[in-house]
């Protein structure tokens, strides 16, 4: 999956915290080329709508905007695509856990979620596994969408478009990422290719999006989403 | 910014406060009183004889209406005494101590009560009394102008039972559930308003004819009209202040809070990381601690209490993470309220977790699901795997504490050997430890969910396995047939050496 010759990843990293912006641009490898920095929702958008990057790292807190921080920058970039016509991906970072947070800015499009305390090597796969096109969950987040759908509880769609509930291999997916499991392990554990991990996530990515579920539009309406 | 640890205009105000605690406040208390207590109150305030106050106040009140009018002002400015009995200070006052031996507060017994009725029958007489010598005095040439002391009287009747009113409303009882109260002391306040207006009017209108009183009356209707509306803005101001006020008073003492709570925890750690700067694995403990606290303290933490299997689970992680300095993850669905099964669970979960960071290499985790077919934990760690053969004693505390604690309680216990790192999965099984209070009795982290009326199995008779016996039925293939070289078969069959 890490191709040594693939061109770096163009990144904005958006973060209020200077010493964290330059902690991540000093750990970010060469796989990752940072091309613009922003620290509050309105130079964000700028900055973004100007170099047009692939992927944006995105804090969830930051000032300015409507005061939502990066569901804001989210919602100012809408549809934005770059240069080459794929869409701008966002990545998710928080030191928050906070559920609301956290599903507040994937359904406002962000393609995943991980928390600052990642290591570097976790974190430019990420960003690579966001450049192209697929999701990226922590433990957590998908610990919190088991908890959403009710997964845990023994809810399980009979049908794969039901978007209220995760199909059976979607909550087996789900419990492998919480339990830890890279999606290489992942795969491994369910006899299954990366690839179809990989689709798994971003099909249970897009129920989060798009699912009425009532926690869901709960936590969104508690951030007034909707 | 004034924090709460400096108080200093404090001190000499609760020095002057002690110098007054000798002397009660002064309130109307509610027992031994005739009319609104304001003399029984006075009367305990400065020391007096009850008798010599109600003396006074009745004999200032004749010849120009002083007393009376001082009563009622005490009565409107003070503040009615909350209910507790604390009158046994004056023994001269019978009254007042068999009230306060007897009960607590409000009712009285029926002879103190019949005692009271009898006092105030007597002052309404003597009241009628005065009226009756005034008109005399009137009838026998005596001018006693009568025309101002009857308007006068109406006014001063009509305020005391407006007054009297507010006294209950203070009482909180206006506020109260039955309406009918509620509907009786409206009526009271517009009766006492009428009549105290009606008294007014009469006053300003001695001798004049009912067009005159037409006149007066739209002239004041007008000047009040201008008054209103010259005074509305200043007062809409001065209330906006008010409420200004109030809300910084609010906010100045919730950032007072955030600050003292910051001042104990982050700034005390940050403090000690500096302190500890070349000591990486310290500081990493340090900062994980004070992470998690701050976590718990914002978001009020996963439930706070550890009566909750969740809850439990997360302390006993936080415990080994504090004791090795080592970080775990804690990732967990669903929850349930904590019984001797989930002590059990939550024990062998400490107990891998401990294995984990002794023999096994970071990231750990732990994973907790709790669902209404079971519960089920994951300990995972990212070390060279476990060994069953090198460390002996080590394994024993591993059956020991782990697989026969859980084989005990009705689960499971499996140590597996992943490509990297070793992951004891946990199971313990709903219906062993059956928790007699289900989903409802535990607070929910998130919103309240619809729980699934039944179990999947009622849903699909034919369709795929039910997705709770799903890993378990592959992986238990996969075991039987062999397929996985890549995990120690020792290590699946723990469960025959225990």
């Amino acid at each position: 999956m890490n191709t040594p010759e693939r061109s770096p990843v163009e990144v904005v990293l958006v973060d209020d915290h200077r010493m964290f912006r330059s902690g991540v641009r000093a750990e970010l490898g060469d796989s990752v080329r940072i091309v613009g920095e922003a620290p509050d929702v309105d130079t964000a958008v700028a900055v973004i709508r100007a170099t047009r990057p692939p992927v944006v790292l995105l804090d969830v807190h930051l000032p300015g905007g409507n005061g939502n921080g990066g569901v804001d920058v989210l919602h100012g970039c809408r549809g934005l695509e770059t240069a080459d016509g794929r869409p701008v991906r966002f990545l998710a970072l928080s030191v928050s856990d906070a559920a609301e947070d956290v599903i507040a800015v994937i359904r406002a499009g962000a393609r995943g979620y991980v928390t600052k305390t990642i290591s570097a090597t976790d974190l430019t796969r990420a960003i690579q596994r966001v450049a192209d096109g697929d999701a990226v969950f922590s433990p957590r987040l998908a610990g919190f969408v088991l908890d959403a759908f009710g997964a845990a509880a023994g809810e399980v769609a009979q049908v794969d478009e039901e978007l209220d509930r995760l199909s059976a291999r979607e909550r087996e997916v789900m419990r492998l990422i919480a339990r830890g499991y890279q999606y290489k392990e992942v795969a491994k554990e369910l006899f299954i290719s990366v690839k179809t991990v990989e689709t798994h996530v971003s099909s249970v990515l897009r129920k989060l999006q798009l699912s009425s579920r009532h926690e869901l539009t709960a936590w969104a309406m508690g951030r007034r989403l909707l | 910014m004034p924090t709460p640890y400096e108080r200093p205009a404090a001190l000499p105000e609760a020095r002057a406060a002690e110098r007054r605690a000798s002397r009660p406040t002064l309130t109307r208390p509610r027992q031994g009183r005739v009319v609104a207590g304001v003399c029984v109150g006075l009367a305990e305030h400065l020391g007096w004889p009850l008798w010599l106050l109600r003396v006074g106040f009745v004999l200032l009140s004749f010849p120009t209406g002083a007393g009376l009018v001082a009563y009622v002002f005490l009565w409107a400015l003070t503040r009615r005494e909350d209910g507790t009995a604390r009158r046994k200070a004056d023994p001269a006052d019978a009254e007042g101590l068999a009230a306060a031996s007897t009960e607590g507060s409000g009712t009285e017994t029926p002879e103190v009560a019949a005692r009271r009725e009898a006092t105030r029958v007597l002052l309404v007489g003597g009241l009628l009394l005065v009226v009756g010598l005034v008109v005399v005095s009137q009838n026998s040439g005596l001018n006693a102008r009568l025309g101002i002391l009857v308007p006068l009287l109406v006014v001063a009747v009509g305020a005391v039972i407006a007054w009297s009113q507010l006294d209950d409303a203070q009482r909180g009882r206006w506020l109260g559930s039955e309406t009918g109260t509620r509907r009786f002391s409206l009526a009271r306040l517009v009766f006492g308003g009428v009549l105290a207006l009606t008294g007014l009017v009469i006053m300003a209108t001695r001798g004049r004819s009912l067009a005159a009183i037409w006149d007066i009356g739209a002239a004041v209707l007008a000047v009040l009209a201008g008054i209103a509306l010259i005074a509305a803005p200043w007062a809409l101001r001065l209330w906006a202040d008010l409420r200004h006020e109030q809300a910084e008073r609010a906010r100045a003492t919730e950032r007072a809070d955030i600050a003292a709570h910051l001042h104990d925890s982050v700034l005390q750690t940050l403090a000690l990381i500096q302190r500890k700067a070349d000591d990486p694995a310290a500081v990493i403990q340090l900062s994980r601690a004070q992470e998690r606290e701050l976590r718990s303290w914002l978001y009020a933490g996963p439930t706070g209490s550890d009566a909750t299997l969740a809850a439990a689970v997360a302390e006993a992680a936080h415990e080994v993470e504090d004791l090795h300095g080592i970080p775990v993850d804690v990732v967990s669905t669903g929850d349930r309220p904590l019984d001797d099964g989930g002590q059990a669970l939550v024990r062998a979960v400490r107990e891998s977790l401990l294995n984990a960071v002794r023999h096994g290499a970071p990231p750990v985790s732990v994973y907790l699901e709790v669902g209404a077919q079971g519960a089920e934990a994951f300990v995972r760690d990212h070390g060279p795997g476990f060994e069953l053969e090198d460390v002996p004693p080590d394994r024993l505390g591993v059956r020991q504490s782990i697989l026969g604690r859980m084989e005990r309680h009705g689960g499971s216990a499996r140590v597996r050997r992943l490509e990297q790192g070793t992951e004891v999965s946990l199971a313990l099984p709903a219906a062993v430890a059956p928790s007699p209070q289900p989903t409802e009795a535990l607070p929910q982290p998130a919103p309240a969910r619809p729980q699934p009326t039944e179990a999947p199995p009622q849903h699909v008779p034919a369709g795929p396995q039910p997705a709770e016996a799903r890993p378990r039925t592959t992986e238990e293939d996969r075991e039987a047939t062999g397929v996985r070289p890549a995990f120690d078969p020792t290590q699946e069959g723990t469960r025959e050496h225990a």
